[in-house]
């Protein structure tokens, strides 16, 4: 700790006379502690958020029997599937669960073309042109998405089933296409856009409508993915209307189907969570995929104030 | 715009507002008329005014006490309990490490989780005799837990897995507010002496009031919505300890077939998230402007 210097320096309140080389060397050693400190955390954390899936993905590539093995008492074999097998997917894959898959990749594909028409259009309109009754509609239009969808459940099914649309694919699709917040956020960007370039189009003689699918829509891709991947997640996702609406095995949704799986085949764990990780994993990669564009909505919707 | 072209912005929203009212309006408005009519079913005319009868069934009716009792605790414990974890995930994972973006990634995974996947693997984790999370109690010498087939855990163990889901979820809208703190505040603060915590109790968390107000909120409407769960693992037992509101809601009108009860109960369930949100609203409103 000694120095040559005549210049004396004080590091703390504690009056030690102190070199510089002590004091940057306890400030590096703290900032390194500190790193230790938030690596483990962080490792901590990320086992107790990923564990069940771990698991549950380990098993699903198991036999019968070697599910539960290493659970009681637990080991750290029960996180490693050996030995290996892919049988508990090809069963799934062959029954009924298919069917499911398939019913919520169609609705949910249906619901993004027309969704991303149908909002579009109307963030264009909202977000471009000038009219009569604007603003009140866009407030109606931003009151929609905060009324949560359980609150009107109820009626909602009464009115379907009044339709007659009791297990169809269109009470599962029609009344998911207009949605409020996708509107929003085609407004935001359309707003966004220069008038010249729109001006221009239209003295080249484009109707609003080619503007639309012409200028603007082909400029919109970062809205669109968005766009597309809240409203296919809302199909893939949703649990409580296809309970309702669609719960005949022709027409069930994928997370519905799962549930039946548990009451259906109570001991074939492994199949159970096979059909799980197949459940999760098209959410989980979309998400991991596009979250630059997720949290880019979130920000954008302008919510954190 | 020509005068000959009025009719265009209208026509371009035809289609989207066209199903927002037919599928969000009207739902609302027949909602609050059925309600006060008490018909069961049908979008004819009602069948008799019943008015506020309905209403005064369900005050003398002690399901609905309870299960009004469950969801507000409940809500007390988990909405706060969220919002607090999310933002210190958040804070966690705004930190510059090196690889803090695959941390971060893995944290986003729970979200693309739904809610009755993480229900069926969570209620097999949760199993008394071959559970892992009792396993792995025991092999630490804890004694094992009940969880879902307790009436005293069992609503803990719903928080749980609806936490799980919820925290990362929530923790995105942290971080995006987090990110719009300028560096430079932390800096000037750090020059002023300030310490670790004063830091964060007198420059991030003011900064942060809009957002903690708005994920407490949307947080608190969320939960108590919250159905799948219940649905999925314990129909509202044992002995009630999950009977959370949403789930009397699809009792009443998809077992017991009784729309009217149904959306009473609804509309009960509405104004108890509404009086909630309201005072969660004015709470941040005057910590705001203080």
């Amino acid at each position: 700790m000694s120095s040559t210097r005549t210049v004396e320096r004080r590091d703390d309140a504690s009056g030690r006379r102190a070199s510089p080389r002590s004091v940057t060397t306890r400030r590096r050693v703290r900032a390194q502690v500190e790193t230790v400190v938030i690596y483990v955390l962080l490792v901590v954390v990320a086992l107790v958020f990923l564990f069940p899936m771990l698991w549950a993905v380990a098993s699903s590539f198991r036999p019968l029997n070697d599910v539960f093995r290493y659970t009681v008492p637990f080991s750290g074999r029960a996180l490693i599937p050996i030995p290996f097998t892919v049988q508990p997917y090809v069963v799934v894959l062959q029954s009924a669960f298919t069917q499911a898959l398939v019913n919520t990749l169609f609705v949910g594909g249906v619901t993004v073309a027309s969704g991303i028409i149908a909002n579009a259009l109307a963030g264009f309109a909202f977000g471009v042109f000038r009219f009569r009754g604007q603003r009140v509609l866009f407030f109606f239009v931003v009151l929609t998405f905060l009324v949560p969808f359980e609150a009107i459940v109820i009626p909602l099914y009464i009115m379907v089933a009044a339709f007659g649309w009791q297990n169809t694919f269109q009470a599962l699709i029609v009344p998911a296409i207009a949605n409020g917040l996708v509107i929003f956020l085609f407004r935001q960007f359309f707003a966004g856009l220069p008038r010249e370039l729109l001006e221009a189009a239209r003295v080249d003689g484009l109707s609003w409508f080619g503007v639309w699918a012409r200028i603007a829509m082909p400029l919109s891709t970062p809205v669109i993915v968005t766009a597309a991947m809240m409203l296919f997640l809302s199909q893939w996702q949703s649990f409580f209307w296809p309970l309702l609406v669609a719960n005949a095995p022709q027409y069930q949704m994928v997370q519905v189907a799962l549930t039946n799986f548990q009451t259906q085949y109570v001991t074939v764990w492994n199949q159970l969570f096979a059909a799980a990780t197949i459940t999760s994993i098209v959410p989980v990669v979309m998400l991991l995929a596009l979250q630059r564009y997720y949290v880019q909505s979130v920000a954008g919707t302008g919510l954190k104030g | 715009m020509t005068r000959r072209e009025w009719w265009i912005p209208y026509a371009f929203l035809v289609p989207a507002l066209l199903g927002l009212v037919v599928f969000k309006l009207v739902p609302i408005g027949y909602a609050l008329k059925q309600s006060v009519y008490g018909s069961t079913f049908g979008f004819g005319p009602s069948i008799s005014f019943v008015g506020l009868t309905q209403y005064q069934q369900l005050l003398s009716d002690p399901t609905l006490s309870h299960a009004l009792v469950v969801t507000v605790i409940f809500n007390a414990i988990i909405n706060p309990l969220q919002t607090a974890l999310a933002l210190a995930l958040a804070l966690l994972v705004n930190r510059r490490v090196r690889g803090i973006s695959v941390f971060r990634s893995l944290y986003f995974i729970p979200v693309g989780i739904s809610l009755a996947v993480a229900s069926v693997v969570w209620g097999i984790l949760l199993d008394p005799e071959s559970g892992l999370v009792d396993s792995l109690l025991r092999s630490v010498g804890l004694p094992g837990q009940p969880f879902l087939t307790s009436p005293a855990q069992a609503l803990g163990s719903i928080i749980l897995i609806a936490s799980w889901i919820g925290v990362p979820y929530w923790m995105i809208f942290f971080l995006a507010g987090l990110q719009d703190i300028s560096r430079t505040l932390y800096e000037s603060a750090a020059i002023d002496g300030a310490s670790r915590w004063q830091t964060f109790w007198r420059v991030t968390l003011p900064l942060l009031r809009r957002t903690t107000t708005f994920v407490l909120v949307a947080d608190t409407a969320a939960n108590f919505l919250l159905f799948v769960p219940v649905y999925v693992l314990t129909q509202g037992g044992p002995t009630g300890s999950t009977d959370l509101l949403m789930y009397e809601v699809y009792r009443a009108g998809f077992i017991s077939s009784d729309m009217g009860r149904a959306a009473a109960l609804t509309v009960v369930l509405l104004l108890a998230t509404l009086v909630v949100v309201a005072c969660e609203l004015l709470v941040g409103g005057r910590a705001e402007a203080a």
